[in-house]
């Protein structure tokens, strides 16, 4: 039997070979990640990171998809914090949020400032940590207005949080796995 | 021990296997000695065969309940006097609505329960201690041999 005529297929186009070729997006714009049935005052469980097991109120999503939660810093040190939703369990318990005011903070507020970016360097000729006397008075007032920030948007949720028994406690406790919890039993 | 639970006519039972599982039922003929039939006319179980292996024996009758009856006449008969009311008193029953209670408990709801569990230990010890004190050598002495023992 006569052997098969192999065809090897030479492409039309070649690669130049200073030409770099980038990842490129085919979405120009993020597409927010989608939010499960999350409403705003309901209690989260947060899954990762330092606050695993904290009990947390979600107060919106960002525009970045991620989810804005609070502690409240004062219940359980957790601050005004982006969250992602697919690191979280919601559960069913609801804080009533119509006083609270978060509407100033989106994906800006927490954006790195030069100075923090400062304080992170690591180059040879950098001097970690030194901030120039304007750089850190602004440091400062940044810090103090995001205090501040954190009081006024805790303060109305505190008080919502007051009127159920036991809630500020169950908030200011983790959620643990002990031996005998099935996780995949458990209603949330 | 004395058997006291048998399968017979107007026995009621539970089932615990299958579609049904969970509900009641009277046992309305004995076909052979692993089947019999059964039927909940006021519980939602339709008339029907089934295996003695698939029920669990309750410690009630039902009275006036005849051999081959019909659902109206369990219907009457059930009127007069309900066994499945004095089911639902009973502790078996009881444990099983405990159960399923504590199923459906959400996070915040396990959280109160282990609070208050904690609550009424702390009042238990602190009136076990103080009953202790009051009592007197005699008995304080029969306490600690006792906790000696465990």
């Amino acid at each position: 039997m006569p052997a098969k005529k192999r065809t090897v297929r030479i492409g039309n186009w070649y690669k130049s070979d200073d030409e770099k070729v980038h990842f490129t997006r085919k979405r120009k714009a993020p597409r927010p990640a989608k939010l499960r049935k999350i409403v705003p005052g309901q209690v989260l469980i947060l899954l990762s990171g330092r606050f695993q097991g904290k009990r947390v109120v979600f107060l919106k999503q960002l525009k970045s998809g991620l989810l804005l939660v609070t502690g409240p810093f004062k219940i359980n040190g957790v601050p005004l914090k982006r969250v992602n939703s697919a690191y979280v369990i919601p559960t069913s318990t609801k804080v009533d949020v119509t006083g609270v005011n978060a509407n100033q903070i989106d994906d800006d507020y927490f954006k790195r400032t030069q100075a923090q970016r400062r304080k992170n360097e690591q180059g040879f000729w950098a001097k970690r940590g030194e901030l120039t006397a304007e750089q850190q008075t602004a440091e400062k007032t940044r810090l103090d207005g995001k205090r501040n920030t954190q009081k006024s948007v805790d303060a109305a949720l505190i008080t919502a949080i007051k009127k159920t028994q036991l809630l500020k406690q169950y908030l200011g406790a983790r959620f643990t796995i002990g031996k005998t919890t099935r996780p995949h039993e458990l209603v949330f | 021990m004395v058997l006291a639970k048998f399968v017979e006519v107007g026995r009621v039972v539970k089932i615990n296997y299958g579609p049904q599982e969970g509900k009641l039922a009277t046992i309305v003929e004995i076909l052979n000695d692993k089947r019999v039939l059964i039927d909940g006319p006021t519980t939602g179980v339709q008339r029907q065969v089934i295996p003695i292996r698939r029920l669990t024996l309750t410690k009630f009758n039902l009275k006036g309940a005849t051999r081959g009856a019909r659902s109206g006449v369990l219907t009457k008969a059930i009127k007069k006097s309900d066994p499945f009311a004095q089911y639902a008193q009973s502790i078996a029953a009881k444990k099983v609505a405990k159960k399923a209670l504590r199923a459906k408990l959400n996070d915040f709801d396990r959280f109160r329960v282990m609070i208050l569990r904690k609550r009424r230990s702390a009042l238990l010890s602190t009136q076990l201690k103080s009953l202790k004190k009051n009592a007197g050598g005699k008995a304080q002495a029969q306490a600690k041999g006792g906790n000696k023992k465990k």
